[in-house]
């Protein structure tokens, strides 16, 4: 055989070896496809995966002071796979006792330990891929399940499967529930919630589920994309205002067993809402049901008299000084008769147009308009129309919250708004126009503020962990809704208001306040009898009148029972917010700079004190002590011998329990929690009392800590 | 001239070849995408082109090393062989002590500067097959003797393969099968390959008493499982109980590009398992195909050696001809439950740098040598 010929034939064999490997093979493919094809193919379609959605948490809702309004709050439903792909049977067999013994101990106190092992034997032989074992389990409860037998050996091999929810908590409870609003499956989102959700809500993750049998579990343990968490959203309202305000109103609701009440607390200078509370009458008590300060818009009433004056003022009309004639509260325009709600009126004839407002004469205010903008052309009434406008009073103030009502303000003759000789008189007083409160206190601010209408808004920054992502600053609207000498004189008319005018019973001697009464009625277009008469009673003003820090507006809708009128029903509520307000905002904040220096006088060694020794001697070192003694154990107790300090050492004994008493509460909690111990802390400062004594044996008892 | 002209024109040598790798590379892409499309899900946060744009930059690279190495003369492979050969050595031990480690095995390096990392035994394989095919070609009149042929080709051949079977055994029994099928194919006596077999052995054995002392080192814990695995499990561990419900959901003519499901179960369905994908989104038919692609290759690199028995060319084709072809054997064998589970891709075809881009050299050799041995034959 020549050398080319002993090749090829060399060649040709490992040739044909590849082909009969290469056919042995593609046999090997059809028999799986083929002949066994069923069985695998019956086995495929058991499994079925899927990436489900894992919700992230969502952000705070926080107030401007940190207290948290709105959270989420983790928990984790727990169950078990006994038929795990990864588990072995005797895995399965040698723990499943302890592991029994372990839940119905700790998890589960409806079973015994023997019937909790004969039910997971069951399911078990069930084929069951899921079974529940609890629904909600703190994240330490689920630190320890996992510590189980069985359990610790992972989700494949142990079968634990885990599964993260979250909770939305309103720590708060019932206050500005409505403004923080909600998120829910079908119904539209509400409040803070609905309009913030794009932060708050941060970004779904994935996870890959599998299909066992009719339950899915989730493929590994973790999570393949995890949710980002929401961001957090600062609000402007601050937790003590809104409570006092909350409970001003919720008395000021049972005392007149109204219909629903509003009250709304803003900062003059920035148009930050502090407070706002919604409370209405419902068939479990009184709740936040509506946000009727930011939805609603209602004839205000007599509260509306401010626009316009300030209208008649600043259109050069009159002068305060001038004299009016009430006719005794009663006038006819036209068709209607108009008569004044206060009896005061009712013995006046010729006034100052001052005194009218006092009074808050329906007939001074009334007849006033009519004769500057209502017996003339047209254009009279277009210009008091387009004053009312320059106050904004057309215009929504865009509150982020969705929903805002829009007020209603006539044009001029305007055929479609039912235009009408009696219009202009009644409008004068607040009537034929609607405005939600929120939009009404928002002229009030404005006054308060020296003519500068500020944007009412609550949220002043996005957060995450605690890091500022943008901020919203305080918007001008209008930098002067009308001229400074007409601002200053409706700010003293507004003041005359509380020292001598319907609102005088309200005067306090504590601070000056300035304001405007109003008592609407509700249902005067279908009255049948003047005794179903409804009312609406409000109170709009700010304090304190010479330098004004908050404006705020309560409005209380169909009292019935203990006055109708703005200045018996909603005053005392305005009264006891600004009361609050003042006492612990205003006149227990002075300037930081206000008194002198106080000296520092006071030579004292720390006193009793422990902590970590390293991060003790830190200090001590940093502000120059010197230490005498010190000790080599990691705690040590700081104390002032005559004049020397001396670090001795607090021992720290592995199973008892240890005694913290001097610690501050950081170092308690680290040294406690780490020994498994559940720790109640009361008040605020160092541990001087500990409820079980040093030395007992830990058994992951509840130890409550007094702080002081 | 037509575009379609000059691309015939400039791709000379055996077509059927050509034919093959660009086959191969566009299966590849199509197979890659889909299969990525779960990690492309886990690692890239859903952005599935990440691995589309990577894996196609990868296979295009590749389709232009193969033209470059086509159009160098196959000579010049020769000479760099034995410097290819002494630089891989080190770079094996180096391996063997420093390598990354993936999936628990060392078997990488990084490039220093470049970052990239590669996987050494990849380029001692080449080398080695060059050198091997040029050792056999030249002695090729005294090729029966032991002292001056035999020796000197196989010593070279057992320190590359106990470097490399440690952390790798199955790329290790490749290339020894490779070799030994090489020598087969030069004429060898046919008793000093089964003394060279009886040599393999002996190292293996070795390897086992080193790895039972160092298990670090030699992963004979990894070997034992996955013989163990086989014998005793008629079903097949998971991964092939996965790649089984593959090949059988595809039945005949497959579910369709883009339509696995089993890549969500099958691990590494984008290179060690690719197999089963195809089977599932092409059926029978279309694994029949990518396995008619690799013998075709190796038919056609057996006409080769028919024109030109004694050139170093026609070894050369053979011994990567043989690598090539085997190495996919072996891979599909794996998907299909024929031989334990291997860490051995799809050449030209699994997703992986390195893979590709050897591959894409050797097919660039073996088109260099079918040019030039039509022109002179």
């Amino acid at each position: 055989m020549n050398i080319k010929n002993e090749v090829l034939v060399r060649v040709y064999i490992v040739l044909s070896v590849i082909v009969l490997a290469a056919i042995c093979i593609f046999a090997q493919a059809i028999k799986i496809s083929v002949i066994e094809g069923d069985r695998w193919r019956a086995k495929g379609k058991e499994l079925y995966v899927k990436y489900v959605d894992v919700e992230a948490d969502r952000g705070n809702i926080i107030t401007e002071d940190g207290s948290l309004l709105a959270t989420s709050l983790p928990f984790f439903e727990i169950r078990f796979d006994p038929n795990s792909t990864g588990m072995q049977e005797k895995d399965f067999e040698s723990n499943i006792d302890s592991l029994a013994f372990c839940l119905a101990t700790y998890v589960d106190n409806t079973y015994t330990p023997g019937g909790m092992a004969e039910f997971l034997r069951n399911e078990r032989l069930l084929g069951k891929r899921n079974v529940l074992i609890k629904r909600k389990v703190s994240y330490s409860e689920l630190k320890r399940i996992r510590e189980f037998p069985l359990f610790n050996k992972g989700q494949y091999r142990g079968g634990l499967i885990v599964d993260r929810r979250s909770e939305r908590h309103r720590p708060f409870n019932m206050l500005a529930h409505r403004t923080i609003g909600y998120i829910r499956d079908g119904a539209k989102p509400v409040g803070l919630e609905g309009y913030f959700d794009k932060y708050l809500a941060g970004k779904k993750g994935k996870r890959l589920m599998v299909r066992a049998g009719k339950a899915w579990i989730p493929i590994n343990d973790l999570t393949e994309i995890e949710p980002t968490v929401g961001d957090d959203i600062l609000t402007t309202l601050d937790i003590d205002l809104q409570d006092v305000t909350e409970t001003a109103l919720l008395r000021g609701m049972q005392h007149h067993n109204a219909k629903h009440g509003t009250a709304i607390l803003m900062e003059v200078k920035t148009g930050a809402i502090k407070a706002i509370a919604n409370i209405g009458r419902t068939e479990k008590g009184w709740w936040e049901t509506y946000n009727h300060a930011v939805g609603s818009a209602v004839e205000p009433g007599s509260t509306y008299k401010l626009a316009t004056i300030m209208a008649l003022l600043e259109d050069g009309h009159i002068k305060l000084t001038d004299s009016i004639d009430i006719e005794k509260g009663k006038h006819q325009f036209y068709e209607e008769e108009m008569i004044d709600a206060s009896k005061e009126s009712f013995t006046i004839d010729t006034t100052t147009i001052q005194r009218a407002f006092e009074i808050s004469s329906n007939v001074g205010i009334a007849k006033l308009v009519q004769l500057h903008y209502g017996n003339r052309e047209k254009r009279a009434a277009e210009n008091f129309i387009k004053r009312l406008k320059s106050f904004n009073l057309h215009l929504p103030v865009g509150i982020e919250i969705d929903g805002e009502a829009p007020p209603y303000l006539k044009e001029a003759y305007s055929a479609d708004d039912d235009w009408s000789g009696t219009t202009l008189p009644w409008m004068s007083i607040g009537y034929e126009v609607t405005i939600t409160p929120l939009q009404m206190l928002n002229l009030y601010n404005a006054v308060a503020n020296d003519g500068v209408m500020m944007k009412p808004y609550m949220v002043k920054e996005i957060q995450r962990y605690g890091e500022t992502l943008s901020k919203i600053r305080p918007t001008v609207v209008n930098k002067r809704i009308a001229s400074p000498k007409t601002i200053s004189e409706v700010q003293s008319l507004l003041e005359a208001v509380v020292e001598e005018g319907t609102a005088h019973r309200l005067k306090t001697s504590q601070y000056k306040f300035a304001g405007k009464t109003g008592t609407a009625q509700t249902n005067y277009k279908r009255r049948s009898s003047k005794k179903n008469l409804k009312y609406r009673a409000s109170f709009a003003g700010y304090f304190p009148a010479e330098d004004p820090i908050y404006s705020c507006l309560v409005m209380i809708t169909e009292p019935s029972q203990n006055g109708i009128y703005g200045g018996d029903v909603a005053g005392p509520i305005f009264r006891e917010i600004a009361d609050n307000a003042y006492a612990s905002k205003i006149a227990l904040t002075p300037a930081i700079n206000a008194y002198a220096k106080a000296p520092l006088t006071e030579k004292k060694f720390p006193s009793i004190s422990v902590g970590k020794k390293d991060e003790m001697a830190y200090v001590l070192s940093y502000l120059g002590l010197p230490i005498d003694k010190t000790t080599k154990r990691d705690w040590g107790v700081l104390k002032a011998d005559s004049d020397t300090l001396n670090l001795y050492g607090r021992t720290i004994i592995e199973d008892k329990v240890p005694n913290v008493v001097g610690m501050g509460l950081r170092d308690a909690l680290y040294v406690l929690e780490n020994k498994g111990l559940k720790v109640v802390v009361s008040g605020a400062g160092k541990v001087v009392n500990q409820s079980i004594i040093p030395g007992t044996q830990i058994r992951s008892q509840t130890i409550r800590l007094r702080l002081n | 001239m037509s575009v379609g002209n000059r691309i015939y024109s400039e791709l000379a040598g055996d077509r059927t070849i050509w034919v093959v790798v660009i086959v191969l590379a566009i299966f590849s892409i199509l197979t890659v995408y889909s299969a990525t499309g779960h990690i492309a899900f886990t690692e890239k946060g859903g952005n599935t082109e990440f691995y589309l744009l990577k894996h196609s930059i990868f296979i295009l690279a590749g389709l232009f090393l193969t033209y470059v190495c086509y159009l160098l003369h196959y000579m010049q492979y020769s000479k760099i062989a034995p410097v290819l050969l002494l630089l891989s050595i080190p770079l094996l031990v180096y391996t063997i002590a420093f390598g990354a480690e993936v999936n628990e095995a060392r078997r990488w390096i990084t490039v220093p500067l470049i970052g990239l990392t590669f996987q050494t035994s990849d380029l001692a394989k080449l080398a080695l097959i060059i050198y091997v095919a040029r050792a056999i070609s030249s002695k090729q009149e005294y090729i029966k003797d032991f002292n001056s042929a035999f020796l000197p080709i196989i010593v070279p051949i057992l320190i590359i393969v106990s470097l490399i079977a440690p952390a790798d055994l199955s790329t290790a029994l490749m290339l020894f099968l490779t070799c030994i099928l090489m020598m087969f194919i030069g004429r060898v006596d046919v008793r000093f390959i089964l003394l060279l077999l009886f040599l393999g052995i002996v190292i293996f054995a070795c390897l086992i008493i080193i790895g039972t002392a160092f298990p670090d080192i030699v992963r004979v814990e990894t070997w034992v499982t996955r013989i163990q695995d086989f014998i005793e499990n008629n079903d097949g561990g998971y991964q092939i109980q996965q790649s089984k419900i593959a090949i059988a959901s595809g039945e005949w003519f497959g579910l369709g590009p883009g339509n696995s499901v089993q890549r969500n179960y099958l691990p590494a369905p984008y290179s060690d398992f690719i197999y089963g994908i195809i089977c599932e989104e092409y059926g029978l038919v279309g694994g029949l195909l990518i396995l008619i692609l690799y013998v075709l290759l190796f038919f056609r690199c057996a006409k080769i050696i028919t024109k030109s028995p004694k050139a170093f060319g026609a070894m050369l084709v053979i011994g990567l001809g043989l690598s090539l072809t085997l190495q996919a054997l072996a891979n599909i064998a794996v998907s299909v439950h024929l031989v334990p589970v291997t860490g051995l891709t799809l050449p030209l075809v699994s997703m992986g740098g390195t893979s590709i881009i050897f591959s894409s050299i050797a097919f660039g050799i073996i088109l260099s040598v079918s040019k030039y041995i039509e022109r002179t034959a």
